[in-house]
């Protein structure tokens, strides 16, 4: 998994890797128990479960839709790549 | 030619480059931080018609970003303000300003006839317009975006990468005032200007597939890697 920017930030590093088949789902409680909660701060609204518009996912380059593709296994040698897109001009 | 003797004189560019800049029809929309900065070294790099659209008037809130206007200029439409101010720095620069806003029914208009649309907007809502048009058109688009010390460029060839809504396909507009650091859109509109330039010369490898992603506090910049989606609804097998 790759972090840009802010999520970066929160999770202090620029990748980390994962062992094992598993959700999209599972993969963000996953790191958001492992970085807290500034992690869970950038992905999820206050004080819920649900993720914020900001929040951008690629899969192997290709983005994920969401909250639909939350239920996306991810396999050994994927890519997910996670960054806020900006949107000011 | 003397002026921009300090760039026909690179390797690789010479006069059929600067020929081609001369010829070339280039549509800015958004006179913003982006947009300022953009249309700025394009004009000095003498590319040769702009064409410049933006609703707004100049606010003095705009001034911290917006290196195109004065404080003459606070309560004037940048459409206008803008083509004076290029017009100082380049005579011969074609220009002609467009005070009005990008729509769903002007866009194709707007973009028909462009050799390269820079995507100086402030909302999604906007740039997936611009993206349709110009993929339904063939015309390339550069991207950029910036919110605070951070931002974001990728350029759209239709046909060859990614269009936008293939990278984001359901990016939000989430407030009206982006708070911003005026270096901000001054370096991702001139980075717009270099992509515009290498789109145009054919000089370079443009960032097709490619999201260079900067934040300005670590001062870091990073690629993402990103494919074309066959199912996009805009460039896609069934757009």
């Amino acid at each position: 998994m790759r972090f840009f920017a802010s999520f970066r930030e929160a999770a202090g590093r620029s990748s980390v890797e994962f062992d094992g088949e598993k959700s999209l789902a599972a993969l963000l409680d996953e790191i958001t128990e492992r970085f807290g909660e500034r992690m869970a701060a950038e992905l999820y609204r206050p004080g819920t479960r649900e993720l914020r518009p900001t929040v951008n996912m690629l899969l192997n380059g290709v983005p994920l839709r969401l909250p639909e593709d939350l239920c996306v296994r991810l396999r050994d040698g994927d890519t997910l790549a996670i960054f806020p897109p900006v949107s000011g001009g | 030619m003397e002026r921009y003797a300090r760039q026909t004189m690179l390797k690789g560019f010479g006069m059929e480059a600067q020929r081609r800049l001369q010829r070339a029809r280039v549509v800015v929309v958004g006179l913003g931080g982006l947009g300022s900065s953009a249309s700025i070294y394009l004009t000095a790099a003498g590319a040769g018609n702009l064409l410049l659209v933006d609703p707004d008037v100049v606010q003095l809130s705009d001034l911290n970003r917006q290196i195109l206007y004065c404080e003459g200029d606070v309560g004037r439409p940048k459409a206008k303000s803008a083509a004076e101010s290029l017009s100082r720095l380049n005579p011969s620069v074609g220009l002609r300003g467009l005070a009005f806003a990008l729509t769903e029914e002007n866009a194709e208009d707007i973009v028909g006839g462009a050799d390269v649309a820079v995507d100086a907007l402030d909302s999604y809502a906007a740039r997936y317009i611009l993206n349709e048009a110009c993929v339904r058109l063939g015309v390339p688009m550069v991207h950029g975006a910036v919110e605070g010390f951070d931002g974001q460029v990728t350029t759209v060839i239709p046909g060859r990468g990614p269009c936008l809504r293939c990278i984001l396909p359901g990016a939000s507009d989430i407030r009206r005032e982006v708070p911003v650091l005026g270096p901000t859109p001054g370096l991702i509109g001139c980075i717009q200007a270099m992509e515009a330039i290498k789109v145009i010369t054919g000089i370079g490898k443009p960032l097709v597939g490619r999201m260079l992603i900067f934040s300005g506090k670590e001062m870091r910049f990073e690629e993402i890697e990103v494919k074309r989606n066959p199912g996009c609804p805009v460039c896609g097998r069934g757009g």
